[in-house]
């Protein structure tokens, strides 16, 4: 089986700042399998993925034993954008890679000969249409085309492994699903492909070995098959359950008073309308799930609500009152009543000032209490929502974005909102914490009857703790109902597409 | 690609309308001198009479607005006017003028591109280290001397204390093509300022480019050092360098009046000098029209050439 490997790694310690990121982690790497690292944030992961390459933090102290195909490791990061220089255009790296192919050949064929190779590795990465593709800028680009021509540059490369950092993390399912299908190509060529990844799903559906990881440990390793059906370490077991239990569907609701209404409204984002919304009632202990991929307008409709986005035609209500457009027009009571929580938590804090001030700032600003009362009902509320005092007097960046996340949330609850907007809040989180955080929602649904919830999400276990969804595609509502309806028979195509129960319809075949 | 069209046709009616509110600006202030070119003219005997009747053959009488009005008339035609003191076009004294400013910019900025980019990069390569501390400290010390202090120094050391070279262009004629001694003190004294300027902002972009996760694929990919740093690093790391150049090139070519003065130097900044001293008003608006036109043009070429580097801003307006 030695014999076989293409690369592996034997009892690699990495040690940055005094600490041990990577301990003792002993892997190996067939051609044409799929090997996968999953774990929560910061179990060290990428550190392992990318010692495959020979990169390590800087100033790490490296002991252990890596052996991988020099020069011949591809690397495809979680965005793939980021490795594509913003003012070459997308084939200036392929051409220098190709060019050091063609070397033997007279000078006068090498322009020809890479161009040939270049093209042609784009084909078997997808990309059809290379003459133009070349000549575009990386941000014309979609994530999705981005991600390919980053794999071209391993195909052209000729690596024969390629470490592939979160591919799927933050896109929806139908973008999923063309992810998978990219890396299983990678595996029918002979590429041995090292995963690291937190969703599960993509795991299950593409590796052939797992390695479960946790605090620069190994916890367990084996064939995906005999770790899905029989894990024998706790964690994994806490890993695997933690995914996919989704809570059942919330109460229906619709009965209680109705805390905000909207007419049909058409946002706009300079001349193009971007989202066409249904009109929408939101009750008391209501909780509506917004649910779409990736430009949908997903957000639009949320900042819209909010006050964020105020180029639309619709008309808001607040408790039978008029609600003004834009959040500067509202009034101290009506910005309180309506709060917003922000996808990336680490950004919507200031870096400088202990996470409980900032928290508690809300409270003197926006219901008038004083600094200690105000202190006083942040500690608490914290508390509920389990982040204990010593921790959140601390400065944003000694907290984890689960921890943040949370306490994103008491803030926004300190206002005394009456709707609560959750922006794709547990996007990006690792399933253990994403778990964590959506028993956090159901537990406020439950105890805060006065609060109506709106999450935007494309995560459908999110999604599944509303009582009602709106379904949206291309700025269009295209399915509205009770969660328990549309999440088990969903009328629309792109619904069931999402859902992953039929064929993706032939309409987004071109994207992703 | 109607966007740029539409970029570049308003960009140049905007240059437009600002090189004719620098006209205006000139104007008035050079109204509000105290004495005009019938004084400079009537020189050592400024006997009252005799500037009246200068003053009324020159037409320097007739109200302001309508002296501008009729220079305006004549630049609608094409020309620039004629100069009070020599009755000369106000073109050729431009055209006279602007040979040796072109050759001092052309020299100057065909020694600075390479030297500042150069630097940056060396600088930028070592960052932290002795080389890097070497080129930034020389340039911040550099740039710390104003060109006269710098002028005055160079010429001291190599043309009078040494002689190797002419300290003044007197007697070279306008031909200074013909006479490169002449030229070295004053292009290294243009030279020294923008080289500092250019050489930082290339170190400091290029430090970031470096750290980028794209230069990282490169290296990964095993693409060359040398082709990592010039063809994938520094075209990300000259954006503000471009913009900053068209300021050079538009100081250079305006006629750098303290080194024209000092080396004698009969460019464009010495016409401007002597116009504004005879308030020969004609030749002094000629020139603020010529300079305007060269602000608005240069400028508009770096954001060309800066919309081509950051695709992604669509630099507009």
């Amino acid at each position: 089986m030695n014999t076989e490997c293409v690369a592996e790694i034997d009892g690699l310690r990495v040690e940055a700042g005094g600490r041990a990121i990577v301990d003792g982690v002993r892997l190996r790497v067939r051609p044409g399998t799929v090997t996968a690292l999953v774990g929560a944030s910061g179990s060290g992961k990428t550190t392992t993925g990318l010692a495959l390459l020979g990169e390590y933090p800087a100033g790490a102290r490296v002991t252990g034993r890596v052996r991988a195909p020099e020069g011949l490791v591809g690397y495809v990061p979680q965005h793939p954008g980021a490795v594509l220089n913003p003012v070459r255009r997308v084939g200036a790296l392929l051409w220098d890679i190709a060019r050091t192919q063609v070397r033997h050949l007279p000078r006068r064929e090498r322009r020809q000969a890479a161009r040939k190779r270049i093209l042609h590795t784009l084909t078997e990465a997808q990309l059809p249409d290379g003459d133009a593709l070349l000549r575009r800028f990386p941000h014309q680009l979609s994530g999705g085309q981005q991600q390919r021509v980053v794999l071209a540059q391993a195909l052209l490369l000729g690596a024969r492994v390629v470490v592939a950092d979160e591919p799927t993390t933050g896109q929806d399912a139908l973008t999923k699903r063309h992810v998978v299908e990219r890396f299983a190509a990678l595996r029918r060529a002979g590429i041995a492909v090292v995963l690291l990844s937190h969703d599960l799903d993509v795991v299950r559906e593409l590796a052939d070995d797992v390695l479960v990881l946790r605090a620069g440990r190994v916890v367990e390793s084996g064939p995906a098959a005999r770790l899905w059906s029989a894990p024998r370490h706790p964690w994994t077991a806490a890993l695997l359950a933690a995914h996919g239990a989704a809570e059942p569907a919330g109460p229906d609701g619709g009965a209680g008073r109705a805390v905000l209404r909207t007419g049909p409204f058409t946002a706009r984002h300079g001349r193009t309308a971007v989202l066409r919304a249904p009109a929408l009632t939101l009750r008391t202990g209501d909780s509506l799930a917004v649910v779409g991929r990736s430009g949908s307008g997903k957000t639009t409709l949320a900042r819209c609500l909010a006050g964020l986005h105020r180029d639309h035609d619709g008309t808001l209500q607040l408790d039978g009152t008029p609600l003004p457009r834009s959040l500067r027009a509202r009034g101290r009571g009506q910005l309180a009543a309506v709060q917003y929580v922000f996808q990336d938590a680490r950004a919507a804090f200031d870096e400088h000032r202990p996470v409980l001030d900032q928290v508690a700032r809300t409270a003197v600003r926006l219901r008038g209490l004083d600094r200690g009362a105000a202190l006083a009902e942040a500690v608490a509320t914290l508390a509920d929502l389990g982040l204990g005092e010593d921790l959140v007097r601390r400065p944003p960046d000694r907290l984890s974005g689960g921890e943040l996340q949370r306490a994103a949330l008491a803030r926004a609850l300190l206002a005394r909102p009456r709707v609560l907007i959750c922006d794709e809040i547990t996007s990006g989180l690792d399933t253990v914490t994403r778990r964590g955080l959506l028993d956090t929602l159901t537990a406020l649904r439950r105890e805060r009857d006065e609060l109506c919830l709106v999450l935007i999400t494309h995560d459908l276990d999110t999604a599944a703790l509303a009582s009602r969804i709106v379904v949206l595609d291309g700025g269009e509502a295209v399915e509205e109902g009770a969660t328990r309806d549309v999440l088990k028979h969903p009328q629309h195509p792109f619904t069931a597409a999402l859902l992953g129960t039929t064929a993706e319809p032939a309409a987004t075949s071109g994207r992703g | 690609m109607s966007g740029l069209r539409r970029l570049l046709a308003r960009r140049l009616l905007l240059g437009a309308a600002q090189t004719a509110a620098v006209v205006l600006l000139v104007f008035a202030l050079t109204e509000a001198l105290p004495g005009d070119a019938a004084v400079a003219l009537a020189g050592d005997r400024p006997d009252p009479a005799r500037i009246a009747a200068i003053r009324a053959s020159m037409g320097l009488d007739r109200p302001a607005v309508e002296r501008l009005a009729d220079w305006a008339a004549g630049l609608a035609h094409g020309g620039l006017g004629t100069s009070l003191a020599s009755g000369r076009p106000v073109s050729t004294y431009i055209s006279d003028g602007f040979g040796p400013t072109l050759l001092l910019a052309a020299l100057t900025l065909a020694l600075l591109v390479p030297l500042g980019v150069g630097l940056g990069v060396l600088a930028a390569r070592h960052a932290g280290r002795w080389a890097d501390r070497l080129v930034s400290s020389v340039t911040l010390g550099l740039y710390a001397v104003p060109e006269f202090a710098c002028g005055v120094l160079l010429s001291t050391v190599f043309a009078i204390r040494l002689g190797w070279l002419p300290p003044t262009a007197v007697g070279y004629g306008a031909d200074l093509a013909a006479h490169p001694a002449v030229l070295v003190l004053p292009v290294l004294v243009l030279l020294a300022r923008p080289v500092c300027t250019l050489a930082r902002l290339v170190r400091a972009g290029m430090i970031d480019a470096l750290a980028s996760p794209y230069v990282a694929q490169a290296r990964r990919y095993g693409i060359g050092g040398a082709r990592i740093r010039y063809a994938h690093a520094l075209p990300a790391a000259v954006t503000p360098a471009a913009q900053q150049l068209a300021r050079t090139v538009d100081w250079l070519l305006s006629g750098v009046i303290v080194v024209e003065a000092l080396f004698v130097i009969p460019g464009l900044g010495t016409v401007l000098i002597n116009a504004v001293a005879e308030r020969d008003l004609p030749v002094v608006q000629g020139l603020a029209v010529v300079f305007g036109v060269l602000t608005v043009v240069l400028n508009t070429g770096a954001d060309l050439v800066a919309r081509r580097l950051a695709p992604r801003a669509e630099v507009a307006a």
